[in-house]
Order: structure tokens, then sequence, then C-alpha cells
């Protein structure tokens, strides 16, 4: 290896002039440089050394290859799909989406920023395939009965005790992780919903997927729905709706509001418990706990790992942080859930590349950190680079994001008297609900949280439309000024751009950074910009 | 034998060859940011003017 970083040594120096990281150390350009005004399409793709480049260049075949595996696997459903559903033309933006996410990003940081990646990409091409092939709107393939269609707040792991049939989370497709990829997506399916008189003030989430729900534009498929109210009192009304549309016998999940106080846990155990007895009856397959085990201990491996991740990230030598880190762990956590053992492989590989970074006191980012931040608060969907930016901006470190903490309990995998339990209160943590409701003390765990993994400031993103939130705002700042952490409130309208721009959220940092801390950006080009026709 | 390594040669040239031209086009393509140029400026335009047309069955 070293031998090859003596051949490329050449070559890199020639190249130099290319590199925005370089460009900007030098005060002759940076980021923003190779862009197109506004739309967020980059002229050419970033320099980032031989090496490097060839790395991003790998992983963006190995991302194509499993693009191509999606549309052999079911082309006609995939190629209907597309001309179907508007949010299946919003999933081209993948490419640009990726590119994004990972400015800025060298030698460890790099490579295990697209092994994440790649396990979200190939696990989702398989199931938009899955989905689309099996979509009754289509004619229906062979699983469309043995689907379960499931909000995509509720875990899929307790339903992996039904062999032979499929968890589904009904939203993210349509949703979540398309708002993620393309920020113009959203705002339709809120136009659609709010043209039918819901109020333009409510989550924008929730109104998205009331949207879909109107605009008919869910996949059809399983014999019943798994609503919810997780994880607030929005979803509550979003679910009603969507259970309207989707017409099939319907069961709400109600999970306990306060999870903390154990007296909750025997209702909510309760309420999974009648879940399954319902799943049990309209699709009738007996519930398996074998079944189920083998799944949680996959789980189970992930989490004793993600534990490990943890101890790393309190130090100054993880290579893995950002949005590389917090997609990844979303993803693999609320929606994969212990069901794709790719993912096991992944950690396995991630967590030994971090132990060798720790050995050698690696520092990420060329050293650059200037800033360690906790994330508190569910994030704009709509900015998924936000935490890229902040890197490269202004040398803003994102070292844990408060969705990353969702249930971390090890699933006991012998006696399903203590799995019931267990799966409970793993349940009860999901994403958005952890420490966003369920009393003040989840919201105020922030400061423990922050000081436990070394971080000196707090970026707590402000939903302007999330009513729970809203009430803390002033109690938040004052904690914060008590406890000395730089802090600041990073406003965002989930999923609607139009409210907040990307630009806008940028200014929250850009104000308090040179305003309050009278710091200079690393790359001044990408300090302001305009990225509002960008995906 | 001598035969059999002139035909591996050539095999493995012809693979070499095929391999080179893959990587010439796949690696232009990736550096020039050829594919989102293409999507973001034709295929996504096309398919956004398809999906304002459509009559979709909205109702609560």
């Amino acid at each position: 290896m070293k031998l090859l970083d003596k051949m490329v040594a050449p070559l890199d120096k020639a190249l130099e002039r290319f590199d925005p990281l370089k460009k900007a150390e030098k005060g002759t350009g940076g980021q923003r440089d190779r862009y197109y005004d506004k739309t967020g399409v980059a002229k050419w793709r970033e320099w980032r050394g031989v090496k490097d480049t060839m790395v991003d260049y790998g992983a963006w075949l190995n991302n194509i290859l499993s693009m191509v595996q999606m549309v052999a696997s079911a082309p006609v459903p995939i190629l209907k799909g597309f001309w179907e559903y508007r949010w299946m033309g919003s999933y081209l933006g993948t490419f640009m989406f990726i590119d994004r996410l990972f400015e800025g990003y060298r030698g460890p940081e790099l490579q295990i920023a697209h092994m994440n990646m790649h396990a979200i990409v190939q696990s989702l091409t398989k199931r938009i395939a899955f989905a689309l092939k099996n979509d009754a709107r289509f004619g229906g393939g062979p699983d469309t009965m043995n689907i379960i269609p499931h909000d995509e707040t509720i875990t899929p792991l307790f339903l992996k005790g039904f062999k032979g049939l499929y968890p589904f989370p009904l939203q993210t497709l349509p949703e979540f992780i398309i708002c993620d990829i393309d920020q113009h997506i959203e705002p339709y399916y809120i136009d659609v919903a709010e043209s039918y008189g819901l109020p333009a003030d409510v989550c924008s989430r929730c109104a998205a997927e009331t949207g879909v729900a109107i605009d008919d534009a869910f996949p059809l498929f399983g014999r019943v729905l798994l609503s919810t109210n997780m994880p607030c009192n929005a979803s509550e009304a979003t679910s009603m709706f969507q259970r309207r549309r989707y017409a099939k016998p319907d069961f709400p999940i109600t999970l306990a509001m306060q999870h903390n106080n154990p007296e909750a846990l025997p209702y909510s155990r309760e309420t999974l418990q009648n879940a399954m007895a319902f799943v049990e009856e309209h699709y009738g397959v007996k519930y398996d706990w074998n079944e189920f085990f083998k799944y949680a201990r996959l789980m189970n491996e992930q989490n004793t790992i993600e534990l490990e991740k943890w101890d790393l990230f309190k130090t100054p030598y993880s290579p893995l942080s950002g949005i590389a880190e917090s997609l990844y762990r979303l993803y693999s956590w609320q929606s994969v859930n212990g069901q794709e053992e790719y993912f096991n492989k992944v950690d396995r590989k991630v967590i030994q590349i971090m132990r060798r970074c720790y050995e050698k006191k690696y520092l990420p980012f060329g050293g650059k950190t200037r800033h360690r931040a906790f994330l508190w608060g569910p994030s704009a969907v709509y900015y998924t680079d936000f935490p890229t930016w902040t890197q490269n901006c202004w040398g803003i470190t994102i070292v844990l994001n408060m969705d990353s903490t969702m249930g971390y309990n090890i699933i006991n995998t012998e006696d399903p008297e203590i799995a019931m339990d267990d799966i409970t209160r793993f349940t009860e943590k999901a994403c958005m609900r952890h420490h966003a409701v369920g009393g003040w003390e989840n919201i105020n765990a922030v400061w423990d949280w922050a000081k436990n993994f070394n971080c000196d400031m707090v970026l707590m993103n402000d939903n302007i439309a999330c009513n729970g939130m809203l009430g803390v705002h002033g109690m938040m700042e004052e904690q914060a000024r008590d406890l000395g952490f730089h802090f600041i409130f990073i406003e965002h309208d989930l999923q609607d751009s139009r409210t907040v721009s990307r630009q806008d959220m940028r200014n929250c940092v850009n104000k308090y950074m040179s305003v309050v801390l009278n710091e200079k950006p690393l790359d001044p080009t990408i300090v302001e910009f305009d990225d509002a026709e960008a995906y | 034998m001598k035969k059999i390594l002139k035909m591996i040669l050539k095999v493995l040239g012809k693979f070499l060859l095929i391999g080179l031209i893959g990587f010439v086009a796949t690696f232009t393509l990736y550096i020039t940011n050829g594919e989102n140029k293409l999507i973001y400026y034709v295929i996504r335009p096309f398919l956004n003017k398809h999906y304002d047309s459509q009559v979709r069955d909205r109702k609560i």
C-alpha cells in the first residue's frame, strides 16, 4: 500500500490544483467552484487525489450495479413504477445525493461512508423491486398477500416471528427516504394534503404522508395495515387519513407515550401482543419465536457493535461521524432492524477499520475539526448533507445524532417471556421518539449525551411545525448557557424546504460562528450559496 | 505449448483491452458527472411533464 502511495504521489501533486480541499486551504477556491449555480449539478466530480477518487469511483460503479440488478430483477414493474409514481422519478437523484453526502471525505472516512451507503443502496434497490413486483396496482406478484404493510415508525423486528411474511414500512419509499434524496418531492404531496383542507402549520412529515395517501401514491399490497401513534400526536392524525385511504383491516399499535415509566411497559407489551394476534388472524400464520430469535440475534450483534462504536466516537480518532454515521444507523436500525445480514457484515468490517484508526491515533478530516457537536432533535429530512456542510465549512463534526440513540437494549433470544419485554422496550425507543417525546427528561438528556461524548457544542434541530418541541426553546437556551455549551438552534420545516431553505439553515450556523465565536470558515465558497433548485 | 501460451496471452490481451475501454468510458462518465447532467436536464424534466399531466384518483 505504501508502494502504491509512492507511485501515485507525483500524479497527486500534479493534480492537486483540482482538489477543492487544497484550493480552500490555499485560498484559491473551494467546493462550490465546481457547481452550476442554484441547481446543485456539478460540472465535474470532486477530485480527491488518485486513491480516494478511485475509491469513490469504485463505490459509484458498485451502486450502479445494484441499480442495474434492481431493474433486471423486475424490468416491467420498475418501468411501470417510474411511470405511475412521482416519487419513483426522484430516485434518479440518488447519485447526486451520494455525491453531496460525502463531499470533502477522504481516506478511511470515505471508505467507511461508502461501505455504509452501499449497504443502504443494495437494500433499498431490492426493496423497491420487491414492492413494485408485488404492487397490486400492477397486477401483483407471488408475495402480494404475504406482505405486512406497517407504519415506518414501527420497528419491524417483532414481526419477524411470522415465517414467510414480509413486514414492509409503507411510507419509507414514497415519503421518508425520498425526501432525503430530493428536497422538491414532498412539497408536492404536502400541497395535495393542504388542498383538501389540512392546515399548513402541522408537521410536514405527517402532511406529506397524508398527501401520498390522498394522491393514491402508496404501493398496494398486504391484507392489513399496522398503523401507529408513533412518534407523536401528529402521527395519530396522519395514521387516520392513511387507514381510510388504504382501506384494509387496520390495527393501531398505540404504544405508551411516557415510555420511560416502568408501569407503561405492560400496556405497550399487551398492544404488541394484540398486534401479533391480529396478524395471526388475518394471515393464518402462527408466531414462531425461534424464527424471531434468528433475527433478534442479528439485531443484538448490530447493537453490540454500535455500543463499541460509541466508545470510539468519544475520542477524536473516529473516522465515522456526521451523515455517514447517522443515515446508516437510521436506515439499519429503523428499516432493516435485524432483517438483513449484509448490515452485520458491514458493521464487522467498519468496526475493524475504526479500531485500527483508534490504535494509530488517526485524526479524521485532515485534523481540521474545531468543534465536536451533538445533533439533537429530528433533523431536516430535505437537508441530509447538513452535517457534511458543517464539517467542510466550519470544522464542526457531528459526533452523534439523536436518532442514532434508538433502542440499543439487548433482546433475550431464549425465553419468549423475557424477549417480549425486551422487544417492547426496543420498539418503544424508535426513531424520532426515543428522545423527542415521552417526557421532559428524554429531551433534556441531551446534556448528558453531549458531555459523555466530549462535545463542546449542541446543534438543536428546531422543527418549526413541531408543537411539542416549540415549548422547550427558552429552557434549552438557558441550560446551554448554564452548562457552558455552544448552542445553536437550527430552524427547519422537516420535509418542506420552501418554508426554511437550506441556506436559511446554514445561516443559523453562519451567524453563530462568525458573530459569537468570531471564527473564519474553512471553505469560504460554501458559506453562502444558492442550492434552491438542487435535488 | 507455445501455441496454448499464445492463445492465453491473446485472450488475456482482449480482456485487458475490453477492461481498459470499459474503464475509460465509465471513468469519463463518472468524472464529468455525465449521468447526473442527463438526469437533471433531460430525464427528470420529461418525467415531471408526464407526472404533471397525470389524472390522479384523489380523495380522502
